[in-house]
C-alpha cells in the first residue's frame, strides 16, 4: 500500500481513542478467563468429578485451594471445568444467533415486502417473551442436553441480533451506491453479502460482545434452577445450585463461581462498551 | 441497427389504486456512436425513462406498453437474471451524484474490478491490472498508486472518473448519464463531458445524456429528445431544435435560456407548474401552461415531421394541418 494509509474519516491527528482502556481491561480479563478454561485440565489440580466422602466440605486448603463440595470434589477443578462448558454454550449460542440473525436480518431489510413481515412478526412473537421466560419455554421444548441448551439460547438471542441488521440494511439499502450496484447488474446475493454485510459487522460485534454476556447469564440462570446441563456435568451456574443448598454452612461453594461469573460479565461488558463507545462517531468528535 | 430503440414505452405507476402514465408513448432511436440528450423539468419522467430501460422500476411501476430494444432485442420482458447480464456489461449507467455513489469502505480500486470479475469473470490479478488501464483511461492520475485510495480521498470531480470508470468497465454498448454534472462545478463539469466525448469516440459507445442544462445539449448531443410530463414532445437534431423549436414547450425552454449578449432585467420563465402525476390531462400535458392551447389539445396528439424533416417530429396538434390553426402560429 502506498504511503497514504487509509485513516478512518476524522480519526486523523488524534490519538486519543474513546473505550479503548475498557477494550484494553476486558481482553485481558477474557484472555485470562479463555486461557483458564482451555488449560483447565493442565490446571486442575484435581479431577472436577472424583467423588470422596473422606474429603466433604472441606476448606479451602493447600490441597484444596477453594475448598471441596458435599461430595468432596475439589471446587477450583470444577470452576474451570464449568468455566468450560458456560463458556463454550455462550459463544456456540451467541454465534449461532449473531449468524442466523444477521442473515436473515439483512433479507428482511433488504427485500422489505411479505417476506420481511413473515420473519419481523415472528421475530416480535419471540420478543414478547422476557428473554428468560423464552429460554424457560425453549428448554422445556427441547428438553435437557447441552446441544439443546445452546440452541435455546440462540433462539432466546436471536432477535437482538436480526432487529440491528434488519435495521442496517434497511438503511443502507436506499443508499445511492445499492443502487449504483443494483444498475452494474450485481445480483442481490452479491449486494448483501460484499456492501451490506461489512457494513453491518461493526454493530454487530459490538451487539455479539455485550449478548454473550447475556448468554452467560442465560445459561446460569438456566443451570440455577435446573434446567442446564445435565449433572455432573459442571457449569458455573450448575456450581451456584448445588452451592446454594448449603449457602449457610458452606457460602463459599456458591460464593467462587458466582465470582466467576461476574468477572467474565465484566471483562465482556467492558468489550462490548468499549467497542461500542470507539465506534461511535458521536463519541469521538 | 440501432444501438437502442424505445418503441411506444409506457410506464405507469400505481397510486391509490389508479394508473398513472409517468411515461407515455415515448419513441425514439440511438445509433451508434450517437449521443442522444434527453432534456426536461424536474418530474417529466427523464429518470423514470432511464429506470424502465434498465428494468429496475420502483415496485409501484411497470412498463404497459412498448418495447425497449436493445441491439435489436427487445428486453423489457427478460426474467431478472437475464437483466442483471445485460445491466453493468451492456449498458452502463452514470448517476448524478458522485459524492455518494461509491461505497465509503471499499478502495476504489475494488469497485472498478468488482464489474469485471462479475460480469466477465477476471482473475483478481487481471480485474485489478484492467481496472488500473480503466483508471488511466478516465484520466485519474497516477492511476496505479491510486487504486487502494478510498472514495472520500477523491474529489467529486475525480469521483465522477471513478463512477465513469465503472460504467464502462465492462465496455457497454450504451452509456445513460443521469445528470452527470449537475452536483459538479462548472469547470469540473465541461472536463467530465469532454471524457464522456472521448471514451464515446473510442468506442462507438451510444448514449442517452439525461440533462435540464441546453447549454450541454448544445455542445455535447447530436439529437435532442425533450420531455414533458412524460410526453415525448419534440424530437430533433440539436441544430433543427435551437434554430426551429417546433413545439411551444420547447420554444419556451429555450426562450427561458438567459444570454450573455442581451440585457438581462429579468430571467424569461414558464408560466405555471408541471402537473403532478396524479392529475395529468389526458390530452396534451403542456395544455394548462400553453399560450396556443385550442380545444382539440384536450385529445392527445398525433406525432408528425416538421417541416418535411424526417428526423424532426414534434407532438402537438398546432402542426396538424387543419385542426385549427396554421403550422407557423406562434
Amino acid at each position: 500500500m502506498s504511503a497514504a494509509a487509509p485513516v478512518p474519516a476524522g480519526a486523523a491527528g488524534r490519538t486519543y481513542r474513546p473505550g479503548r482502556t475498557a477494550i484494553l481491561i476486558g481482553a485481558t480479563i477474557m484472555a485470562a478467563v479463555l486461557a483458564a478454561a482451555v488449560l483447565a485440565p493442565v490446571l486442575a489440580p484435581h479431577d472436577p468429578y472424583a467423588q470422596s466422602i473422606a474429603t466433604r466440605f472441606r476448606p479451602p486448603s493447600a490441597e484444596h485451594w477453594l475448598g471441596t463440595d458435599g461430595f468432596g470434589r475439589d471446587t477450583f477443578s470444577r470452576i474451570l471445568y464449568g468455566l468450560r462448558v458456560t463458556l463454550l454454550t455462550a459463544f456456540a449460542s451467541t454465534s449461532l444467533a449473531l449468524v442466523a440473525g444477521t442473515a436473515l436480518g439483512i433479507m428482511s431489510g433488504y427485500y422489505g415486502g411479505t417476506l420481511d413481515r413473515w420473519i419481523s412478526a415472528a421475530n416480535d412473537l419471540l420478543m414478547s417473551f422476557p428473554q428468560m421466560v423464552a429460554g424457560i419455554i425453549m428448554v422445556a421444548l427441547l428438553g435437557p442436553g447441552v446441544t439443546n441448551l445452546i440452541l435455546a439460547i440462540a433462539i432466546t438471542a436471536f432477535p437482538a441480533f436480526y432487529r440491528m441488521a434488519r435495521s442496517a440494511a434497511l438503511a443502507l439499502r436506499g443508499r445511492d451506491y445499492i443502487d449504483a450496484c443494483r444498475v452494474l447488474g450485481y445480483s442481490d446475493g452479491r449486494i448483501m453479502l460484499r456492501h451490506i454485510l461489512p457494513e453491518t459487522m461493526d454493530d454487530m460485534i459490538v451487539v455479539g460482545t455485550l449478548w454473550l454476556a447475556t448468554a452467560v447469564r442465560t445459561e446460569s440462570s438456566l443451570a440455577f434452577i435446573g434446567l442446564g446441563a445435565p449433572p455432573p456435568a459442571a457449569t458455573l451456574g450448575g456450581l451456584v445450585r448445588e452451592g446454594f443448598d448449603n449457602l449457610l454452612e458452606y457460602p463459599g461453594l456458591a460464593i467462587w463461581p458466582s465470582l466467576m461469573i461476574l468477572l467474565i460479565m465484566i471483562g465482556l461488558n467492558l468489550i462490548g462498551d468499549g467497542l461500542r463507545d470507539s465506534n461511535d462517531p458521536r463519541a469521538s468528535a | 441497427m440501432s444501438v437502442l430503440h424505445i418503441d411506444d414505452l409506457r410506464t405507469s405507476l400505481t397510486l391509490n389504486g389508479r394508473q398513472h402514465h409517468a411515461v407515455r408513448e415515448v419513441n425514439f432511436r440511438i445509433e451508434e456512436g450517437e449521443t442522444v440528450a434527453v432534456v426536461g423539468e424536474s418530474g417529466c419522467g427523464k429518470s423514470m425513462l432511464a429506470m424502465s430501460i434498465m428494468g429496475l422500476l420502483p415496485s409501484i411501476a411497470v412498463v404497459t406498453d412498448g418495447h425497449v430494444v436493445l441491439e435489436g432485442k427487445p428486453i423489457e420482458r427478460e426474467s431478472e437474471r437475464q437483466m442483471e447480464a445485460i445491466r453493468g456489461a451492456r449498458i452502463g449507467m452514470i448517476f448524478q451524484e458522485p459524492m455518494t455513489a461509491l461505497n465509503p469502505v471499499l478502495t476504489v480500486g475494488e469497485q472498478i474490478a468488482e464489474p469485471l470479475r462479475d460480469h466477465l469473470g477476471l482473475s483478481r490479478s487481471e480485474a485489478r491490472r484492467r481496472a488500473i488501464a480503466l483508471m488511466e483511461r478516465v484520466r485519474i492520475p497516477s492511476a496505479a498508486s491510486r487504486y487502494d485510495s478510498y472514495p472520500h480521498e477523491f474529489s467529486g470531480g475525480m469521483r465522477q472518473r471513478v463512477v465513469i470508470a465503472l460504467a464502462i468497465a465492462c465496455g457497454p454498448r450504451l452509456l445513460i448519464a443521469d445528470e452527470p454534472t449537475t452536483a459538479l462545478d462548472v469547470t469540473v463539469q465541461r472536463q467530465i463531458l469532454d471524457l464522456l466525448d472521448m471514451l464515446q469516440d473510442d468506442g462507438r459507445m451510444a448514449m442517452m445524456l439525461i440533462t435540464h442544462n441546453l447549454g450541454i445539449v448544445a455542445a455535447h448531443a447530436d439529437r435532442v429528445v425533450v420531455m414533458y410530463g412524460g410526453d415525448m414532445v419534440e424530437s430533433a437534431p440539436v441544430r433543427a431544435l435551437f434554430r426551429n423549436p417546433a413545439h411551444p414547450y420547447s420554444r419556451a425552454l429555450l426562450a427561458s435560456l438567459p444570454r450573455v449578449d442581451r440585457d438581462l432585467s429579468e430571467l424569461a420563465s414558464i408560466p405555471g407548474r408541471v402537473p403532478p402525476l396524479t392529475r395529468l390531462p389526458d390530452g396534451c400535458r403542456f395544455i394548462d401552461r400553453c399560450p396556443h392551447a385550442m380545444k382539440i389539445c384536450q385529445a392527445l396528439p398525433p406525432r408528425v415531421p416538421v417541416a418535411d424533416d424526417a428526423e424532426h417530429e414534434v407532438r402537438c396538434w398546432l402542426h396538424v394541418e387543419g385542426s385549427g390553426r396554421d403550422a407557423s402560429a406562434g
